[in-house]
């Protein structure tokens, strides 16, 4: 038998006391380590939907980090919208009905306009065309793939591809019919789109996504822009069996333009993209923001201080935990002495009762500790499909902030050698002879 | 002659009391067990039994003096090297028993093979609880054993370490007279098989009757004399 036996005996002498020591601890760093993984996909949440195939995104000019959050992550409000001769400037020759290369087509790879302000039944609905499915990636790089049916075509107007998410909540298939509401949830509704496609997930925010070809969004009730006085409207005709006329290039605006730089030859990426931004922040019609840099800005100013103060909070339950070691310890502190006693008389070192009650500490801690980190996974994974379904990131027992975790045992070992120095140097101190004494 | 397993030269020792002054417990000029010896110290409440005993284990250390066991001067050890040789060199039997409640019979004489030199030898443990007639209660914590067989397992557990001395604290003073001469025919017995000195420490004469070689503190302490008149 050595210290570690003995030490393990201690606790298993008094079960009672011990398991409600290491209990309360372990409830304590449960919170904890929900706490720190929580931290973790939120920040993995806004990290992968800062990178969905585009690095920059053009807009109306105001706050770039409103643009940002709402264009990426569905959140907050719409700035204002661009003009549609605004995003024709990032488009070439090829595109454009004039022949003539955009000013910023040289710097720009691909451009993607969205249209927002609608909703389906409380997910956000975007107007777009076929290319944020055909040219852009999921933000992994690979493209994006269907879980049924398949991209929507620009000549469809009513076509809709929807997120996993929504399919999941809103039970829709492949030809359902959908009709999007204007401005909020109990908004005028606006004619019904077909579902022409339901996305594979991407654990990004685009699963909650409602997409609709931008054509058929334009012709709502509300979403054209209204004509300078005295203007004549242009005359726009059909074509022969692809439905109604589109609407007139004066008459459209986009709330946001997804782009992703060009590579130009000779220049690093990311000097084009820095080139670009100026341009256009220079320019009186639009801004460009980095969602990288934003969403950095963002977890940096609000998201980390908030998690660091949840951290500080459950940091403290920890300690009040580790405070029932102190109190356990000293509370058998009598029954210890004389064991100590015992144990000195029949040849244990000073040292040794130390190491003892610090050990059986140690033991206390690691394991309330092990069983807290069970249950604060547990905790993530119960809550993982409200989770999903609320940020758009995979979360289950296995998620993890490894870094953070890390320094838990560590943590959880100091604390438990500090909360058990006081009894410790208690049974150091033991008078053998005081406790042992027997008449004469 | 094979020199002695314990040895007192010129010991003194003395406790403040709380008023400052200062009273002599212990004044012996001369003390001495031999190499599987038995001897029983007789000696009244106050001669300074458990202050001997003390010293001689090195919980205590003299004021002044030699204390010699198996021939290490525990006087010029610190207090580290005097718990080792307590832990390899003797075998200590209180009168309460004082086994670790918490801890199975086996695991009381296991406890005390931990802090000594040797290793933690679990066959050597699960014999001695055999010599003792414990064999079917290795497990079986203190208060599952009745007063007999807890005096075995604190006999068993003075053997742990092969001690040259097993030092008995009034063995017999918590048990009733018909388990008495049982455990005094259980220390000399498992003593003299083992070859190990021992040393009862009684206030009973019946006990103290059946050693060869009996002493009473108050003949060769001094300080207890002193206080007895």
């Amino acid at each position: 038998m050595n210290l570690l036996g003995i030490a393990w005996r201690n606790i298993r002498q008094r079960p009672l006391t011990s398991a409600l020591t290491a209990l309360s601890l372990a409830l304590g760093v449960a919170l904890v380590v929900a706490t720190l993984v929580t931290g973790a996909l939120v920040q993995q949440a806004f990290e992968s939907g800062a990178g969905l195939g585009y690095n920059m995104i053009g807009g109306a000019k105001g706050s770039p980090l409103q643009l940002v959050l709402n264009t990426v992550y569905f959140i907050s409000k719409p700035i204002e919208n661009v003009g549609w001769d605004t995003y024709q400037e990032f488009l070439p020759a090829a595109r454009r009905a004039d022949g003539v290369d955009g000013k910023y087509a040289a710097s720009t790879g691909v451009a993607v306009p969205t249209c927002m302000g609608d909703y389906y039944r409380s997910f956000r609905v975007v107007g777009t065309n076929a290319d944020f499915f055909g040219r852009l990636t999921r933000g992994d790089g690979e493209p994006f793939r269907f879980a049924a049916g398949s991209n929507f075509r620009d000549d469809d107007f009513f076509a809709g591809v929807i997120g996993a998410t929504v399919a999941e909540t809103l039970g829709l298939e492949v030809g359902d019919p959908f009709s999007p509401t204007h401005g909020a949830d109990d908004g005028k509704e606006h004619d019904p789109f077909k579902v022409v496609g339901i996305l594979e997930r991407t654990w990004t925010p685009i699963d909650r996504g409602v997409f609709v070809n931008m054509e058929g969004f334009y012709l709502q009730d509300g979403h054209a822009k209204p004509l300078e006085d005295g203007a004549e409207p242009e005359a726009v005709e059909a074509v022969a069996g692809h439905g109604p006329a589109p609407l007139p290039a004066a008459q459209r605006e986009v709330t946001a333009i997804l782009l992703e730089t060009a590579s130009l030859p000779g220049l690093p990426p990311e000097l084009t993209a820095m080139g670009l931004r100026t341009a256009i922040n220079e320019g009186r019609e639009a801004q460009a923001a980095l969602p990288v840099a934003e969403i950095r800005q963002l977890l940096d100013l609000f998201v980390r201080p908030l998690e660091l103060v949840l951290l500080l909070v459950t940091a403290m339950v920890v300690l009040v935990s580790a405070l029932g070691i102190l109190i356990s310890m000293v509370g058998s502190s009598l029954e210890r002495s004389r064991d100590v006693a015992i144990m000195r008389a029949l040849g244990a070192r000073r040292g040794h009762v130390l190491a003892t009650v610090l050990i059986e500490a140690v033991l206390l801690a690691v394991g309330g500790g092990v069983v807290g980190w069970v249950l604060g996974h547990g905790i993530v994974a119960a809550i993982g499909p409200w989770i999903a379904a609320n940020a758009g990131v995979r979360a289950g027992f296995f998620s993890s902030a490894p870094e953070a975790e890390a320094f838990l045992v560590p943590f959880l070992v100091l604390l438990a050698i500090a909360a058990a120095l006081l009894p410790a140097l208690a049974a150091y101190r033991t008078d053998v002879s005081r406790w042992l004494q027997g008449p004469g | 002659m094979p020199p002695a397993v314990i040895q007192l030269e010129k010991v003194r020792k003395s406790f403040a009391m709380p008023g400052g002054e200062r009273v002599d417990v212990l004044d012996i000029d001369s003390f001495t067990v031999a190499p599987g010896e038995h001897l029983a110290l007789e000696g009244q409440s106050g001669s300074g039994k458990s202050t001997l005993l003390n010293v001689i284990s090195g919980i205590t250390r003299p004021d002044a003096g030699r204390v010699f066991v198996d021939g290490i001067d525990l006087a010029r050890l610190d207090e580290a090297r005097r718990d080792r040789v307590r832990a390899d060199k003797l075998g200590m039997v209180f009168q309460s028993f004082n086994l670790l409640p918490g801890f199975t019979a086996l695991e009381n004489v296991l406890v005390a093979m931990a802090f000594g030199s040797g290793r933690s030898d679990r066959a050597r443990a699960i014999d001695l609880l055999g010599a003792v007639d414990l064999g079917h209660r290795l497990h079986h914590r203190p208060a599952e054993l009745s007063t007999g067989q807890q005096q075995r397992v604190a006999v068993a557990r003075a053997l742990a370490n092969r001690p040259r001395v097993v030092l008995a604290d009034e063995p017999t003073a918590s048990i009733d007279a018909a388990h008495q001469q049982q455990v005094i025919d259980l220390l000399r017995s498992t003593c003299t098989d083992h070859g190990v000195a021992l040393v009862v420490v009684t206030h009973a004469p019946e006990v103290s009757a059946q050693f060869s070689r009996r002493l009473r503190l108050e003949d060769f302490n001094r300080a207890a004399a002193v206080h007895r008149h």
